[in-house]
């Protein structure tokens, strides 16, 4: 059945979409076809027009740009896609057929065809599309990238299938950019079980979200994201991890989950007071974080700890009211390592990984705000910060034992034991010497005291 | 030379224990502070038991506290405010023990059933039973649910306060024990103290006191 939404549009444009579909977009994700529901589908005479000149394989138009558009679209692909029930004129309703298909074609590249072609996916899929305006790939858009992606880039609109129908690995189009992600995915606890098809494993969306993805290192959405399968695993972890709340807290699921992944340290600034802290936002238009880090650290080795509470100052009095503070967090350093994560009985649970002097993850130390993009806009730490008695309050949130002791305390409990220890030993040393003087003394008082 | 019964049996079995305790803490303590420098024990049983230990600890200071409160002994902490008598009493005290011990000189405080502690004793034992073991104890429990008491860590300064007060008081209890072990092998044989905390009973030099002078109002 038709969408009625669209009717008055297409009656209006019948002969426009003849054409319609010569714009068609790139095809960027293959999906098997289905005869079956094709067969079940009538196309109207207009759209059957248009696919009369466009269901060739051959046909295509050079752009501005030097690439050639393929102007193909399968009629076939078309029946079975989530699509078959619109009409070509629903998404290209801005074609005017009186010159459609002569002379040079207007699109200057397939990347400007994907950006006027957007609106189009808005008019139905409204709710995913407020989604995406919030998502990382949307703020990159908006910077002017040219490949964050669009809805074309993962949908073709002329093929699309619900990917609950798709076979994951081959038709997740998070590949195309996150390469060595996708593969390092594909290959890990989650990969394997989606191959064997032992339980349903995540796909990228499963943890990212598809529309709505937001830079991983940033807040804790991914970690809700592995509870919300892993429903016991707060549970389990009490049952042998001390303290197992904070360490869920603190540290991000693949840094045990990943064994082989290298770790640091990450620092993200937070601002407000008590429980209304939230994470500090880099001020669009006036970044301030790179360049105060930068002045700070002019020797470009990382900021020491006064530099640090020095800056923590400065956003600190940006603000009317509240403290800007630090929230230290364990995570992976490279997001590849995320995506390697093996099976339980080989995850890090020797608690001396983190919970010793010179651990490896305490070897890389960095201060994150959250860019005005959604991503992370980071500067390096002195990995020496964290155990430095200066940072007792600017890093008073973050605190590993034995690993981020402070080294002065250390000085002190020598110095209180070898001086406690060398005091008493000059004083027994000291009664050792005297002891003839208390012997005499002794037998001068027993002389004394004894018959007159 | 005579014997006077200073140390009734509460007071020694909580003594005792504390000593033992003390002695766990501190080596758990160092084994979690300093794991890898040594290992006697995994660091994760190092954490449970310093947890156990120090909740042992907690309790066994409420045996100590109800003893004290409810009985007449309560009279052995009570601290003398008169600065005028309890400096001039300290410096001969310390007087004697840097000094005069040497030279076999008496000891200037006679102990008795209310008075057990000599001014050095006293105000130290004030300060560790009052004042430093329970903020060793509140910062313990802190640091053993962090996530729980989160606003009151928050309210403090933060975990890295807390741990870094929790770590100088054991710094303190460190050198407090050193001193304690050396201290009590100065009675008049080296383990007369250690036989009296285990027997009640301690060796006083000197002719014995009258009943009425070892009433309470004496001390």
């Amino acid at each position: 059945m038709k969408n009625p939404a669209f009717a008055l549009r297409r009656s209006a444009s019948l002969l426009a979409a003849m054409f319609a579909l010569a714009l068609a977009l790139p095809c960027t994700q293959a999906i098997a076809q289905d005869d079956e529901d094709a067969e079940e589908i009538a196309l109207e005479e207009e759209d059957l027009a248009c696919l009369e000149c466009h269901d060739d394989p051959k046909l295509e138009t050079q752009l501005e740009s030097g690439e050639t558009l393929s102007l193909h679209i399968s009629t076939k692909a078309f029946l079975g896609s989530m699509h078959n029930e619109n009409s070509c004129a629903d998404c290209h309703y801005e074609i005017d057929i009186e010159d459609h298909g002569e002379g040079q074609s207007t699109i200057t590249s397939k990347r400007e065809l994907g950006v006027s072609m957007g609106d189009s996916c808005r008019d139905c899929h409204k709710k995913k599309y407020r989604e995406y305006d919030d998502s990382v790939h949307a703020a990159l858009i908006a910077e002017g990238s040219k490949k964050a992606p669009m809805c074309a880039d993962c949908h073709n609109p002329h093929t699309v299938k619900s990917w609950e129908l798709a076979e994951p690995e081959a038709a997740m189009p998070c590949g195309k950019c996150h390469d060595k992600i996708f593969d390092a995915a594909a290959t890990d606890v989650h990969g394997l079980a989606r191959s064997n098809k032992e339980n349903p494993a995540p796909v990228c969306s499963g943890c990212h979200k598809a529309h709505g993805v937001k830079a991983a290192s940033l807040g804790t959405g991914l970690k809700d994201t592995c509870l919300d399968c892993h429903k016991d695993a707060a549970e389990l972890h009490k049952v042998w991890l001390p303290n197992a709340e904070l360490h869920f807290e603190a540290i991000s699921c693949p840094v045990c989950h990943s064994p082989d992944a290298q770790r640091r340290i990450n620092l993200r600034l937070y601002h407000g007071t008590g429980t209304s802290q939230q994470q500090l936002l880099e001020k669009s238009g006036v970044p301030q974080f790179l360049k105060r880090a930068k002045a700070m650290d002019v020797e470009g080795e990382g900021l020491g700890d006064r530099e640090l509470i020095a800056l923590l100052k400065q956003f600190t009095n940006d603000a009317d009211d509240g403290k800007t503070v630090v929230r230290g967090r364990l995570e992976v350093t490279a997001g590849v390592d995320a995506h390697r994560l093996a099976e339980k009985s080989k995850a890090i649970s020797d608690c001396k990984t983190c919970h010793q002097a010179g651990a490896e993850p305490f070897q890389s130390v960095i201060l994150t705000i959250a860019g005005p993009d959604g991503r992370p806009i980071r500067h390096d730490v002195k990995k020496e910060v964290l155990n430095s008695l200066f940072s007792i309050d600017s890093v008073h949130g973050f605190y590993v034992l034995g690993s981020t002791r402070i080294k002065l305390l250390d000085y002190l409990l020598v110095l209180v034991v070898v001086g406690l220890s060398g005091g008493l030993l000059v004083h027994m040393t000291a009664r050792w010497l005297f002891r003839r003087a208390r012997e005499k003394r002794a037998k001068d008082a027993q002389r004394d005291s004894g018959p007159k | 030379m005579y014997k006077l019964y200073i140390h009734p049996l509460p007071v020694r079995i909580w003594h005792w224990l504390n000593a033992l305790s003390f002695l766990l803490l501190i080596f758990t303590g160092l084994q979690i502070r300093y794991a890898g420098l040594f290992d006697v024990i995994s660091f994760r049983n190092a954490v449970i038991l310093h947890n156990w230990v120090g909740f042992f600890v907690g309790a066994n200071f409420l045996l100590w506290l109800g003893f004290y409160l409810f009985s007449d002994k309560i009279k052995v902490y009570q601290p003398e405010l008169n600065p005028k008598k309890y400096f001039p009493a300290m410096f001969r005290q310390v007087y004697f023990y840097a000094y005069g011990i040497l030279r076999g000189e008496p000891n200037p405080y006679r102990v008795t059933v209310y008075g057990k502690f000599n001014p050095m004793q006293a105000m130290t034992y004030q300060i560790v039973m009052l004042l430093l073991l329970p903020l060793q104890f509140y910062t313990g429990v802190l640091l053993w649910d962090v996530t729980g008491f989160a606003a009151q860590i928050d309210m403090l300064g933060g975990v890295r306060v807390i741990s870094t007060v929790h770590v100088l008081l054991s710094i303190a209890f460190v050198g407090f024990l050193l001193s304690h072990l050396y201290l009590i092998s100065l009675g008049h044989t080296t383990f007369a103290h250690t036989k009296a905390m285990i027997t009640g009973y301690e060796d006083i030099e000197g002719e014995e006191p009258s009943a009425a002078a070892e009433a309470p109002e004496t001390r």
